[in-house]
């Protein structure tokens, strides 16, 4: 490779991603147009935010050594502790600030693993057609009809708790959605005239699927995959809540499983379940507000009257 | 029956059968990633005879061949499909150790089916109602106010919701029962009605929680089902007839909008199952959900696998009862 194919690529990489700015910045400002689409987009940066800046916001994580953010048990709120301390002592507001680190990276993690393996399953079963997409289209629904709670704990109880358990236990069952709804778009562009004529001048299956179906499928898979988010997030919460989460990482549903085991329901010491739940629910009603405007604005159908 | 109604009916069938056939394979073999044999747990540490270590080896070796743990993995599948034939579904190991499975599951199905039938019904019946409010009023106050709660209760993780349920209704305000299916003692004194009544009232605030959890999302289809049947042309037509809003709405497009939510019924089967197992566990119902709690809890490997296996072919086989059900409804889902 010489100098003059690599200052080629890169002229070529700047004009493409010059595009797909333009076509960026284009969405985010029919999303911020939508009040849904911006409250969402607003809660969501609020959350990174305060994942980021955890340490500024609420101290040290909650540690016994050495000894830091720990104070007596079952306190009520306090200035030194906004949200008490949970059984064993520890700052539940630090927790909370902390949870938030722990839901962002397990939501963006496992929805990441479903959307290769749902749109490499989509692609495959939407452009061979025949064979391949009967047997991948009823692979496809037998994932989506398993009941996904049992699966999930089935998942984790055999593979053990920890961090890549939760996120491949979700990426399980998360991955039929985006696998249908790929395999649905790439069955209409198969038969459109572009891709017709670059098979017809001999392109690959591979030359077309990434450079001629993948492009076009980018912003519905976008869409997709926000709400996969939201999905992973709220699967991660059950996890816990069954304490089959990663207990390195406390998350948000983790909180309220401490909480209930500690019967803090029946002391009336709401200051230790109900944040938690309000932050999970927050999180995932942002990301589904925003998926639900991007599908508005890639789904014309749903728009007019 | 036409000729093609049986065709489809046969590879329904068929399929059924092959779908069958892949949930007790995934189930026996996501149970084989576990280390360790059947035996550590019956034999810890030398058969409780610290001293006889090699007899113990012997015993273990002679378990290990007995229960054919020392046969390849396709034989082993052979023998569990065997036993599953034949009502074998395993033996509880922790939680009521030593017990059948099915002696174990199915004293807690009715309840189960109690929980989920009541709310399943209600829920989809509100979800149809609010939906069809909702799109009517598409772009109004009205609409956006179904539509954002309904995408806020679905938000809510079922088990924080039953949590809030409990500490509103039950804690905050003494109204109703914090938890369990009975009032312990007094129960027993009551007549058949009072029995009944104390039974009904630990329902509500489990009905409640999974009805508010499961409504939304059949509020949101129907929802979106409608507004695209309001922008067919038929429906223009029958505006330029003249005809009342509430005739152009029964007549015409809500039987249309109607279809979608039923076969996404079938869909959403194993989503409500799981959102009834939470519900159990936190209002402490004697249920199968309780069941696959304490199965995960207690690591009683073959309670949770017979449980997941009765879950999903349930699942599976009220699915393809519903298809064939719509087949009906809808004849032209045959041809496809």
């Amino acid at each position: 490779m010489g100098v003059g194919f690599g200052r080629i690529q890169e002229l070529f990489a700047g004009e493409r991603y010059a595009a797909a700015r333009k076509r960026g910045v284009e969405v985010v400002r029919i999303l911020l147009r939508r009040p849904m689409g911006a409250i969402g987009l607003a809660t969501i940066l609020f959350f990174i935010g305060m994942a980021l800046l955890a340490p500024l916001l609420a101290g040290p994580f909650p540690t016994y050594f050495p000894p830091a953010n720990i104070g007596p048990p079952n306190l009520p709120p306090s200035s030194a502790f906004p949200l008490g301390t949970d059984p064993s002592g520890k700052n539940n507001f630090a927790l909370l600030v902390y949870g938030a680190r722990v839901s962002l990276i397990i939501g963006f993690a496992a929805s990441g693993f479903a959307m290769v393996l749902g749109t490499t399953i989509g692609v495959a079963a939407g452009y061979y057609g025949r064979f391949v997409d009967r047997a991948l289209s009823w692979i496809t629904n037998f994932f989506l009809v398993i009941p996904w709670l049992p699966f999930v704990l089935v998942i984790a109880s055999v593979l053990g708790r920890g961090f890549w358990t939760t996120v491949l236990a979700i990426a399980i069952v998360s991955w039929p959605t985006t696998a249908r709804v790929v395999r649905a778009k790439v069955l209409s562009l198969r038969t459109l005239g572009y891709v017709q004529r670059a098979r017809a001048i001999g392109a690959s299956d591979g030359h077309i699927m990434t450079r001629h179906v993948l492009p076009v499928l980018g912003p519905l898979i976008f869409a997709n995959t926000i709400l996969t988010v939201s999905n992973s997030i709220f699967t991660e919460s059950f996890l816990a809540f069954f304490g089959l989460g990663d207990t390195s990482q406390p998350s948000w549903g983790q909180m309220i499983e401490n909480s209930w085991y500690n019967l803090d329901v029946l002391r009336g010491a709401w200051w230790a379940f109900l944040p938690p739940g309000i932050c999970i629910t927050a999180l995932v009603l942002a990301f589904t507000m925003v998926s639900h405007v991007l599908e508005e604005i890639l789904n014309p159908r749903l728009r007019k009257r | 029956m036409s000729a093609t109604y049986r065709t489809y009916l046969l590879r329904k069938v068929a399929g059924l059968l092959v779908t069958v056939l892949l949930i007790t394979s995934l189930n026996f073999f996501i149970f084989q990633v576990l280390p360790g044999d059947p035996t550590r747990i019956l034999l810890p540490r030398g058969g409780g005879s610290p001293t006889d270590v090699i007899n113990t080896t012997r015993l273990r070796d002679q378990l290990v061949h007995e229960w054919g743990l020392d046969r390849p993995v396709y034989e082993r599948f052979g023998i569990y499909l065997w036993n599953l034939l034949h009502g074998n579904w395993g033996t509880t190991i922790t939680y009521k150790a030593g017990n059948d499975v099915w002696a174990v599951i199915l004293p807690s199905l009715a309840n189960t089916l109690v929980l989920t039938g009541v709310g399943t019904v209600v829920a989809i019946y509100m979800g149809i109602k609010l939906g069809l409010f909702a799109g009517w009023r598409r772009g109004k106050r009205a609409d956006e106010t179904v539509v954002l709660s309904s995408l806020l209760l679905y938000s809510m993780p079922t088990f924080w919701l039953a949590i809030a349920l409990i500490f509103i209704f039950a804690v905050y305000l003494p109204l109703l029962p914090v938890g369990g299916s009975v009032t312990p003692i007094v129960h027993d004194t009551l007549d058949v009605w009072g029995k009944l009544a104390d039974r009904g009232i630990h329902l509500v605030l489990p009905l409640a929680a999974f009805i508010l959890n499961e409504h939304a999302i059949f509020t949101l289809i129907m929802r979106n089902s409608l507004i695209e049947e309001l922008s067919e042309d038929y429906m223009t037509t029958a505006r330029a007839k003249g005809l009342s809003e509430r005739q152009q709405l029964r007549r015409h497009a809500v039987p249309n909008a109607r279809l979608p939510v039923s076969t996404l019924v079938a869909l959403y089967i194993g989503w409500i199952l799981s959102g009834a197992i939470v519900i159990e566990v936190v209002f402490g119902l004697n249920g199968v959900g309780n069941l696959t709690y304490e199965a995960v809890v207690n690591r009683d490997y073959p309670l949770l696998s017979a449980i997941f296996l009765v879950g999903t072919l349930g699942v599976i086989v009220a699915n393809a009862i519903l298809d064939v059900l719509y087949s009906y409804l809808d004849p032209r889902v045959t041809e496809a």
